[in-house]
């Protein structure tokens, strides 16, 4: 008896004194809780507001059983005189809403507003996770960067997966830039092996304005100590313009130097019949990681046709 | 002089290398794992076993068996991890929890099921535990 109760001490204690990974957010004490945010400022000659807080967010999390929640809530272009968008009233729009549900140990469903599950960058698109402050033209203009709807998600074995996707509904959040969608079917396989994986995805949606169209790629990226290579073709037909999108891609390298200092660089090219334009992008660039959550970054980006050739510099802050 | 320099060179060699094993508590519903698996399990890619959620469990960063563990498991320096936990975060993921001693870990696992760990191997000897997976390291732990 009196070992059992040393056990159950030693035994409490231990459960108190176990630490979590160092990690990002807020733990509210007896309960599942995180909550988070990230914030991202750049400044960029080109704009006519040079400083511009381009994303405050909050991101919230909890687990309960099976069940998985996790919202983003974003606050974004607010420059430094507090208006947001040329808007004195402050624009707060929900990025995601999503709960999932682990159905078995292969299998997932999800329900709300979420990223899109295609390609690599919509998984990440916010600039504190990646290593360029700007994204690449293939996000917002290929496939809906959001969907409002379901995922299933089914692993096949430890290196194959896949997902699809459904919505047949409006977008809850905000109408942003991207395509602004009310239906969509997509889906994507999924390869992993070792420090290299790639994407599959298809699938067809429709904008608001009842224009539906179609898109088709492929993504790969490598994930080394030294260094780090994402790449994505993607192409887009639409009913109402024939061959609208051809193609759009990047290959974007990172080289690790050292701890806290990447140097990146990327290509782009793309044709957009609908503005007809095909033009190349290039990037170079550099970023600086003081510390595990906070990256300061600059960058040139050279348009080959369109006048939107400039420096930009961002400071951004996971917490 | 052959079996004494046999001797010397296992001598040596057991001296520079020792075994990690992941282990599962003693219920725990498989009795070996792949590589795979527990990468999958250790990265938060795979949370359930037989419909039950894992407790998964590390030791702290910079403890010789996990820069073991992290190389010959999960095949990932530290800076590769710190990149994936930090988009993983994004995605409402959680990193294992972080145990302070072995002696912890043994606590976790007699007292919770499914529980995952790794440990030495030396260390798992007078203990019931399920050993899923054996690793040899180069480094002291």
């Amino acid at each position: 008896m009196k070992y059992l109760f040393i056990l159950f001490i030693l035994g409490y204690n231990s459960f108190l004194w176990a630490e979590e990974e160092a990690s990002y957010g807020w733990n509210v004490p007896n309960s599942s809780l995180n909550i988070g945010g990230y914030l991202d400022m750049t400044y960029d000659q080109k704009r006519e507001d040079k400083f511009l807080f381009n994303d405050i967010a909050m991101l919230f999390s909890a687990n309960k059983n099976r069940f998985d929640l996790l919202g983003e809530i974003e606050l974004s272009h607010i420059s430094l005189n507090g208006k947001s968008n040329n808007n004195s009233d402050i624009d707060v729009h929900l990025e995601r809403l999503q709960l999932s549900y682990t159905l078995s140990d292969k299998q997932t469903i999800q329900i709300g507003r979420f990223n899109s599950d295609i390609g690599y960058w919509n998984q990440a698109p916010i600039p504190i996770l990646q290593d360029t402050t700007t994204k690449p033209h293939i996000i917002s203009h290929l496939f809906p960067k959001s969907t409002t709807g379901l995922l299933f998600r089914q692993n096949i074995d430890e290196q194959n997966s896949f997902s699809l996707t459904l919505q047949n509904n409006k977008d809850i959040g905000h109408q942003d830039n991207s395509n602004e969608t009310n239906r969509h079917f997509g889906m994507t396989y999924y390869v992993i092996k070792d420090d290299l994986s790639w994407r599959f995805s298809m699938g067809r949606y429709r904008e608001s304005s009842d224009v539906s169209a179609s898109y088709m790629g492929i993504s790969s990226e490598y994930d080394g100590e030294e260094l780090s290579v994402e790449a994505e073709l993607f192409t887009q037909k639409s009913d109402k313009i024939e061959n609208n999108k051809p193609y759009s891609g990047y290959i974007q390298s990172t080289w690790h130097l050292t701890a806290s200092h990447d140097a990146v660089v990327r290509f782009e090219g793309y044709q957009d019949n609908t503005i007809n334009v095909q033009e190349q992008i290039y990037l170079v660039g550099y970023a600086y990681r003081p510390t595990n959550n906070i990256a300061l970054k600059s960058e040139y980006i050279y348009h080959s046709k369109l006048p939107l050739s400039h420096f930009i510099y961002s400071f951004s802050v996971l917490f | 002089m052959k079996k004494i320099s046999l001797f010397l060179i296992l001598f040596v060699l057991g001296l520079s290398s020792r075994e990690l094993v992941v282990v599962g508590d003693k219920n725990f519903h498989e009795s070996n794992l792949t590589r795979f698996e527990i990468k999958s399990i250790f990265l938060n890619k795979k949370r359930f076993i037989n419909n039950e959620k894992i407790l998964v469990m590390n030791h702290p960063v910079n403890h010789p068996l996990r820069l073991c563990f992290e190389k010959e498991i999960l095949g990932k320096t530290e800076r590769v991890l710190e990149r994936y936990w930090r988009k993983a975060y994004y995605q409402g993921k959680r990193p294992p929890k972080v145990i302070s001693s072995t002696k912890m870990l043994f606590l976790y696992l007699d007292s919770v099921h499914p529980a995952i760990g790794y440990s030495d191997f030396n260390a798992t000897l007078d203990t019931n535990l399920t050993i899923l997976y054996r690793v040899s390291c180069n480094n002291e732990f």
